[in-house]
């Protein structure tokens, strides 16, 4: 019932229900990005990519009752799809905002964002479709917030972590790890093995800890 | 119904920047708040899981951009979960409530959070950021997840705590836990990546990390500067 078949968003295009062909958000995205109307969707108003989805909650459904978190609920229930709820958040709907938040982000774990009107939604769409499509060209460097995997000298830190030992600096630890090479072997060395490097009362130090 | 074993750590500095977030997760919630050097994040509610407290301002203003990526970068190092609280700014006494301009960059902002899969919740005010904070460690803990080890280690432990916290990308709740889980620092050295992710609560792939790090043959000539030249 969510989607009639899976749905193949073309390259920067969004798949808009034929519900809102006319709404002030359909408007406003025109010209901005490619819609493509459509009829059929179900449950969801907006697809932005092959996994990515809108749902648009608006001012009128928050006060109307309770149907839209059946309609959220069903989603989450029938499709895999990358979920993002957007709702309508005025001093009307406000006192429903947390209850809402936390049906959406807490138990369905899906993701949440509020707007003041159909304007401020269609700007959000379209930032979301900007970084659907980056996503698609595998472009995930220009996302500020993902890790990006360098690899790091791990010599800096673990001399750092060898002088949290207590009685050891950085001379001292030097010295130990030229001679045993890892912390690891360095926790398994022996008293005597440790006075040939250090003094016998930090050898002793060293030891117990 | 409360269980006395629900824990937050919260970072030393959200004694200034949310003193009554901290205040309403005691009084109200009675969570136990175990302020501490967190350092990455501002709270820890369950081992796996970071929260950042973001005001709306901080979000809207681009000269912030470096900073934030940098510090959401750094917890995706050591998180496997992280959730970003955006709360709205306090509005002083005698202002009338600011109008919020939205801007592109913010929306930007927003769908980059989106797409790098961090949680974003919104709150108005920090009593509703202390409940979000409770409803997500309640969940946590639902999951199995929650933080349920003694938070404040003593004397030689202290020590052994410190050192596991040097450790690059280890997080303060799995240092925690390894003091906890391991007698001593060479029964984790000598441990497999299997024990080691039982005992920290960390997941495979970090435990690994773990694993490889306590292994790492040190190598001089790698160091990044070279040592000052002693007796000067």
């Amino acid at each position: 019932p969510v989607t009639a078949g899976s749905i193949v968003v073309p390259y920067g295009h969004v798949i808009v229900n034929e519900k809102w062909r006319g709404s002030e958000v359909a408007q406003r995205l025109q010209g901005k990005v490619r819609l493509i109307f459509e009829d059929g969707l179900g449950l969801v108003d907006f697809h932005l990519s092959n996994r990515t989805c809108i749902l648009l909650i608006s001012e009128a459904d928050l006060v109307a009752g309770d149907e839209f978190k059946r309609r959220l609920v069903r989603f989450r229930n029938a499709s895999s799809l990358r979920g993002i709820v957007i709702v309508e958040k005025t001093q009307i709907s406000e006192q429903y905002y947390l209850g809402v938040q936390k049906l959406v982000v807490l138990e369905l774990g899906m993701v949440l964002l509020p707007v003041a009107n159909q304007g401020e939604a269609s700007q959000l769409i379209i930032q979301l479709v900007s970084f659907c499509v980056r996503e698609q060209s595998k472009d995930r460097g220009s996302n500020p917030f993902l890790r990006k995997q360098r690899p790091q000298l791990a010599e800096p830190a673990v001399l750092q972590s060898v002088q949290q030992i207590p009685g050891v600096g950085k001379t001292k630890a030097l010295l130990l790890l030229q001679q045993f090479g890892s912390i690891h072997r360095l926790c398994n060395a022996s008293i005597s093995e440790l006075e040939e490097v250090v003094g016998q009362t930090v050898a002793q130090q060293i030891y117990t800890f | 119904e409360q269980r006395p074993s629900l824990c937050v750590l919260a970072d030393t500095r959200e004694i200034c920047s949310g003193p009554e977030v901290i205040s309403c997760l005691r009084a109200q919630h009675r969570l136990r708040v175990q302020v501490c050097a967190l350092g990455t994040t501002d709270y820890m509610v369950s081992n796996r899981l970071a929260v950042e407290r973001l005001l709306q301002s901080e979000l809207q203003s681009p000269g912030n951009r470096n900073k934030l990526s940098q510090r959401l970068q750094r917890l995706q190092g050591s998180f496997e979960r992280i959730c970003v609280i955006v709360e709205a700014d306090r509005v002083r006494p005698g202002e009338t409530s600011r109008f919020f301009q939205r801007t592109q960059y913010y929306d930007g902002v927003l769908s980059a959070l989106v797409q790098a899969g961090i949680r974003i919740l919104f709150s108005s005010c920090q009593e509703e950021t202390a409940a979000l904070l409770k409803e997500l460690a309640l969940l946590e803990h639902r999951k199995g997840a929650a933080i349920q080890v003694p938070t404040e280690p003593e004397g030689h432990r202290r020590d052994i705590l410190n050192f596991y916290l040097s450790i690059p990308n280890l997080s303060y709740g799995a240092a925690l836990n390894l003091c906890h889980s391991f007698g001593s620092v060479a029964a984790v050295a000598n441990s497999s990546v299997p024990a080691l992710a039982a005992g920290s609560r960390l997941s495979l792939p970090r435990a690994e990390q773990l694993h490889r790090f306590l292994r790492h043959d040190f190598d001089l000539q790698l160091l990044p500067q070279p040592l000052p030249a002693k007796g000067k």
